[in-house]
C-alpha cells in the first residue's frame, strides 16, 4: 500500500502527463456522482461516463506506445473524413443545435474531433514550411477556415472560437510575424459587422445577455445568476461534498455539462476551487513543457495545438460560468459529462506522451 | 524560444483572474450569495407568448389578444395538497379530485409554474386573494387569452389554442416551440402558427416563503406576433351562419374570379374560448370539431351531372335537342332504376333534363359516354383530390378506378364517388368562370408589427380546362333553369339570376329509406359571376340547401331588403337521387 502510494506520487513528481490526466478524470468523476444526485437524478449520465472512461483508459492501453509522427501522414485524411461528417450533421442533424450524429445508444459529436483532427493537419501543414511566406498563411487559414465556417453554421460558436485559438496558437509558435498578425487582426476587423450580419439571433443575444445579463431574465440572465449564487454561496470550505443545495435543486439545467464547475465551486467552496485551478495549471504547465522539448516541427505544433485546446476549453468555460466571458456553451475537458469531449481529451493525452516520449529517446 | 513563455504567461495571467473572480464571489460577496441560496428565493414565471391579429378583408378583428388571469402554482412551494386542493375547489368550482391529481404530480422541474385554471373572474381572484395565506406556492398570474369576438361562427376557420402535444413538441422544437406552450390547434391558428405566435414574456422574481411574489429582479415584455389579413368577408361569414341556423352542416362562399374564400361555417360549432369544455367526446359525440367544408367526403350526387353533361355534349354522345323518355323505371339487365320522380319526366332533352334533374336521362347518356370517360371528365376537374386551401386536414375525397363504379350510378354521382364540398364549391366556380380551376385560399397577406409585408398569396391557378363553348352555354342555361323552375327553385331571388345545381348524398342508391344529405352549389349574377356558394345538409333535402343558399345571395347582393321572410314551407320538392 506505501509502495503503491510511492510509486503514484513518483510519476506525479515526475509529470506524467496520462498520470496527472486521470487525476483530472478521478475529480470529474467525484463531482460527476454528486451532479447525478439531484432532485431529477440524471444517473444515466453517470454510468454512461464510467463506461467512456473505461473505453478511454483502452485506447491509452492500445496507443501508449504507438508513434505520433505516423500520424503526421494520417492527418488529411482524418481531415476529409471530418470536413465530411461536419456535413452530414449540418444536413441531418439532431437537436435544436445540430451537432450529434445519433449512433444508437449515443451521440457523437463531430465538431469535438474536429478540434484535435485540424490541430494534426495544421501542424502536419506547417512543419518544414515558413509560415511567413503569403501562400503558407493563406493555405493555413483555409485549413482552419473550412471546418470553422462549419460548426459555426451549426451553431457551435464555443467550438468556433477554439479553432481560432488553436490557429492563433500553433501559427505563433510556427512564427507568424506581428505584421501578418496586425494585418489578421485588421482584416478580422473588417469582416465582424459581417459576422455579425450571418449570426444567428440567438448568438447575438448571448454576446448582448453577456453585456447585460438582464436582457434575458428568464434564460441567460438567470443561467448567469444562479451560477454566480451557486459559486458564491459556496464561500471558503463549501457546503461539503454532496451537500450543494442549488445544483441539487436543479437550478440550472444543464450543471452536469457546462456548468459543471459550479459543482465544484458550491461544494469544496474557494479552497476547493483553487486546488483545482492549480491542478489544472500544473497539467496545462507539463503540456508547455512537451512543447518545448519535441524535437519535431510536427511534434511541437501538435503539443501548442493541444495546448490551446485544452487552456482554451478551461479559461473559456470558467470565464462563463463566473460571469466574466459571455456563456458559449463549451465543456470542461475531462470534468464535464459527455463522451466525445472525453475521448477527444484521452486521445490528445496519448499524443503528446508520445511527442513527450520520442523526444527524450535520441 | 520566448514564444512558449509568452503562452506561460498569458495562462498564468488568467489563472489569477479566475482565482481573484472566485475569491471575490466566495469570500467577499460569500454572505450575500448564501442569503440568496439558502432562500431558493428567484423564480422566473412566463406570462403567456402574444399573438397577432387576425382581421378580416375589412379589417375587421376576427381573433385577438386580451389580458386574463391564471390561477397557477409551483410545486416546489406547495405545502399541504390536500388543504389546498379543498380550498381551491370551494373558490374556483374545480374537482376536487382533479386538484388533487395536478397537485401532487411529479414534475420534472419542480420550479416549473404548472396552470391549474385559466381566465379567472373577478370573484375568484378576490377569493384566492383572501385566502392567500392558506395557500403557500399558489397565486394568481397575469396572463393571456385569445378572443375570438365571432365565437362560434368563425371556430372551424380560425381554429382555437392549445397546449402542444409531445409529438408537436419534437416536430416544432428546432422552431423555438417548448413545452406548455399554446399553440394553435387548428384552422387559420393551425397554419399559419409560426406567423401569428410572438416571443413570450415573462418576470423574474423573489418570492417570499409561501412561494409568493415579494420583488421583481427582471421584466421581459413579451413581443406579439405578426398580424394576418384573411380573404374572409365577415358580414358574409355572420350571414352565412345565420341563414345556416341550428342545421347541421355547412356553407362557404367563395370568388369564382381567384378563389379567395369569403365565407366558411361548419355546423355543429365549438366555442374556440372553451374549448375543454367541447374536447370531452362523450358530452359531445356529434363531432363539433369536423368542419365538413373540407374534411366532409360525400358523394357529390347530381351534382356530378355537370360533369357528366359536359361529357355527353363535348363527345357529342348528345345534341342539345335530342329526347329520351323518361316513366320514372328503367330496367339495365336485371336491374331497375329508378328515376326520383316515380310518374316520370315524360320526353325530355338536355335543356329540361338538368332542371329537373332527371336520372333516367343522364344515366342513359352516362351509359353511352362509358365510365372511363366519366372518370376522365371527373379528373379533369380536379375531383376527388384535395383542392390546397389552406387549412389543415382537408380530405381529398375519391374518384373510383373505371373497373370499380357503374356507369349508370356514376352518372348521377352515386356509389363508391366521393367528394368534399370545397370541391363542389371549386367545380360551380370553374362553370361560372368558364374553365379556370382556382385553389382556393383564406389568407391574404401576414404584417409583421413594424408594418411590413411578410407574406402575400396570391390567387393560383391551378389549372385551366378547355370547356366547349357551345357546351358550356347549354350547361349555364340549364343552371339558371334549375333555379328559374327546376329543383332549386327556393334558391330564386327577386332581381338575381343564379345558376345552381342540386345533389342529394345518398350511402348506396338502393337503400332509399336511408337519410341523404341535401346540396346546393351555385353562382351569381349569372352573367358576370361574382360569388360561387355551396350549401350542405346533412338529414335535409337539396330544396332546403337551396333555399339557404338563395337566402345568403339575396342578402349579399340586395342588402337593403331584409325582410322576414314567412319560415312555412310550402310545396315541398323532395328530389330523390
Amino acid at each position: 500500500m506505501r509502495q503503491k502510494l510511492k510509486y503514484m506520487m513518483n510519476r506525479f513528481k515526475e509529470r506524467d502527463i496520462i498520470f496527472i490526466s486521470y487525476i483530472l478524470i478521478f475529480f470529474g468523476v467525484i463531482i460527476l456522482f454528486s451532479a447525478s444526485k439531484g432532485v431529477i437524478t440524471k444517473e444515466g449520465f453517470f454510468i454512461k461516463q464510467i463506461l467512456w472512461i473505461f473505453i478511454g483508459t483502452i485506447f491509452v492501453y492500445i496507443f501508449k506506445n504507438g508513434d505520433y509522427r505516423s500520424l503526421e501522414k494520417w492527418s488529411y485524411l482524418f481531415y476529409f473524413i471530418i470536413l465530411f461528417l461536419l456535413t452530414i450533421v449540418l444536413f441531418k442533424g439532431e437537436g435544436r443545435a445540430s451537432r450529434w450524429i445519433g449512433l444508437g445508444w449515443f451521440y457523437f459529436q463531430p465538431s469535438e474531433f474536429a478540434k484535435l483532427v485540424v490541430i494534426l493537419t495544421l501542424s502536419s501543414f506547417l512543419s518544414n514550411k515558413d509560415i511567413r511566406r503569403f501562400s503558407v498563411l493563406f493555405l493555413s487559414l483555409i485549413i482552419v477556415g473550412i471546418p470553422f465556417l462549419l460548426v459555426f453554421k451549426q451553431p457551435n460558436l464555443g467550438t468556433a472560437i477554439i479553432f481560432i485559438l488553436i490557429f492563433l496558437g500553433i501559427s505563433y509558435i510556427a512564427g507568424i510575424t506581428r505584421k501578418q498578425l496586425i494585418s489578421l487582426f485588421l482584416f478580422a476587423i473588417f469582416i465582424s459587422p459581417l459576422i455579425w450580419a450571418i449570426m444567428k439571433d440567438y448568438q447575438r443575444e448571448r454576446i448582448l445577455t453577456f453585456l447585460n445579463p438582464m436582457r434575458d431574465p428568464l434564460g441567460k440572465g438567470y443561467n448567469l445568476l444562479q451560477s454566480k449564487i451557486t459559486i458564491g454561496s459556496g464561500g471558503l470550505i463549501g457546503k461539503g461534498f454532496m451537500k450543494g443545495t442549488q445544483t441539487k435543486l436543479a437550478f440550472l439545467p444543464e450543471y452536469h455539462t457546462d456548468f459543471i464547475f459550479c459543482v465544484i465551486a458550491e461544494e469544496f467552496g474557494f479552497i476547493g476551487v483553487v486546488i483545482f485551478v492549480l491542478l489544472y495549471f500544473y497539467f496545462l504547465n507539463k503540456i508547455l513543457e512537451i512543447i518545448s522539448i519535441s524535437k519535431t516541427e510536427f511534434g511541437k505544433y501538435v503539443a501548442t495545438g493541444i495546448f490551446v485546446m485544452f487552456a482554451g476549453h478551461f479559461l473559456i468555460n470558467l470565464g462563463m460560468t463566473l460571469g466574466i466571458f459571455p456563456i458559449v456553451g463549451i465543456p470542461l475537458p475531462f470534468i464535464s459529462y459527455g463522451g466525445s469531449s472525453l475521448i477527444v481529451s484521452i486521445l490528445s493525452i496519448i499524443i503528446l506522451s508520445s511527442i513527450e516520449k520520442y523526444s527524450t529517446l535520441f | 524560444m520566448g514564444r512558449e513563455l509568452f503562452l506561460k504567461r498569458f495562462l498564468t495571467f488568467f489563472i489569477y483572474v479566475i482565482i481573484l473572480r472566485c475569491f471575490y464571489l466566495q469570500i467577499i460577496r460569500f454572505p450575500y450569495y448564501y442569503q440568496l441560496s439558502i432562500k431558493n428565493c428567484i423564480r422566473t414565471i412566463e406570462t403567456g407568448i402574444p399573438r397577432g391579429i387576425i382581421y378580416d378583408r375589412n379589417g375587421r378583428i376576427l381573433a385577438k389578444d386580451a389580458p386574463s388571469a391564471n390561477l397557477v402554482f409551483v410545486p416546489y412551494d406547495l405545502k399541504n395538497a390536500e388543504k389546498v386542493a379543498d380550498i381551491l375547489s370551494n373558490i374556483c368550482n374545480l374537482d376536487k379530485e382533479y386538484l388533487i391529481k395536478k397537485l401532487t404530480k411529479k414534475y420534472i422541474n419542480p420550479f416549473d409554474r404548472v396552470i391549474l385554471k385559466r381566465d379567472l373572474s373577478a370573484k375568484e381572484i378576490s377569493l384566492i386573494e383572501e385566502n392567500l395565506y392558506n395557500l403557500p406556492g399558489v397565486f394568481v398570474q397575469e396572463g393571456i387569452k385569445r378572443v375570438y369576438p365571432f365565437g362560434k361562427e368563425t371556430a372551424h376557420l380560425l381554429g382555437y389554442l392549445g397546449e402542444i402535444s409531445q409529438s408537436q413538441l419534437e416536430k416544432l422544437k428546432d422552431k423555438g416551440y417548448e413545452m406548455g406552450d399554446y399553440i394553435g390547434q387548428d384552422g387559420i391558428e393551425k397554419v399559419y402558427d409560426e406567423y401569428l405566435r410572438g416571443i413570450p414574456g415573462g418576470i423574474q422574481v423573489e418570492v417570499d416563503a409561501l412561494g409568493h411574489q415579494r420583488r421583481v429582479w427582471g421584466k421581459k415584455e413579451g413581443i406579439p406576433g405578426n398580424d394576418i389579413f384573411l380573404t374572409i368577408d365577415a358580414t358574409i361569414q355572420e350571414i352565412a351562419y345565420e341563414e345556416l341556423g341550428d342545421r347541421k352542416g355547412c356553407v362557404a362562399v367563395m370568388d369564382p374570379r381567384n378563389g379567395e374564400i369569403l365565407a366558411l361555417v361548419s355546423n355543429p360549432s365549438f366555442d374556440p374560448g372553451n374549448i375543454v369544455f367541447y374536447l370531452d367526446e362523450k358530452r359531445h359525440p356529434e363531432k363539433p370539431f369536423f368542419n365538413r367544408v373540407i374534411k366532409g367526403q360525400y358523394p357529390p350526387g347530381s351534382i356530378f351531372k355537370i360533369i357528366t353533361e359536359i361529357a355527353a355534349l363535348e363527345t357529342g354522345t348528345i345534341k342539345e335537342f335530342d329526347r329520351i323518355e323518361c316513366t320514372g323505371v328503367m330496367e339495365v339487365s336485371d336491374r331497375i332504376f329508378h328515376c326520383w320522380k316515380e310518374e316520370g319526366h315524360g320526353w325530355v332533352d338536355i335543356n329540361l333534363a338538368l332542371p329537373f334533374s332527371c336520372n333516367i336521362f343522364f344515366g342513359t347518356i352516362g351509359m353511352k359516354v362509358g365510365v372511363s370517360k366519366l372518370i376522365e371528365y371527373a379528373k379533369k376537374f380536379e375531383l376527388g383530390k384535395p383542392t390546397g386551401i389552406d387549412l389543415p386536414g382537408e380530405a381529398p375525397g375519391y374518384i373510383p378506378e373505371p373497373s370499380e363504379a357503374d356507369p349508370l350510378n356514376l352518372s348521377i354521382g352515386q356509389g363508391p364517388i366521393t367528394t368534399t364540398p370545397i370541391q363542389l364549391l371549386s367545380l360551380i366556380s370553374t362553370v361560372a368562370n368558364g374553365g379556370n380551376i382556382w385553389q382556393p385560399f383564406i389568407l391574404k397577406k401576414i404584417i409583421s408589427k413594424k408594418g411590413e409585408m411578410l407574406k402575400e398569396l396570391q390567387p393560383n391557378l391551378r389549372k385551366t380546362v378547355y370547356i366547349d363553348q357551345e357546351a358550356l352555354e347549354i350547361l349555364r342555361k340549364g343552371l339558371k333553369n334549375v333555379v328559374e323552375f327546376g329543383t332549386g327553385v327556393r334558391a330564386k331571388v327577386e332581381g338575381l339570376e343564379i345558376a345552381g345545381k342540386t345533389g342529394t348524398a345518398q350511402r348506396a342508391a338502393t337503400e332509399l329509406e336511408l337519410p341523404t344529405h341535401g346540396a346546393f352549389v351555385c353562382y351569381a349574377p349569372f352573367d358576370t359571376p361574382k360569388i360561387a356558394v355551396i350549401a350542405f345538409i346533412d338529414y335535409g333535402s337539396s330544396p332546403q340547401a337551396a333555399e339557404i343558399a338563395g337566402r345568403i345571395l339575396k342578402r349579399i347582393f340586395i342588402p337593403e331588403k331584409i325582410e322576414e321572410e314567412n319560415e312555412t314551407e310550402t310545396e315541398i320538392y323532395d328530389e330523390q337521387i
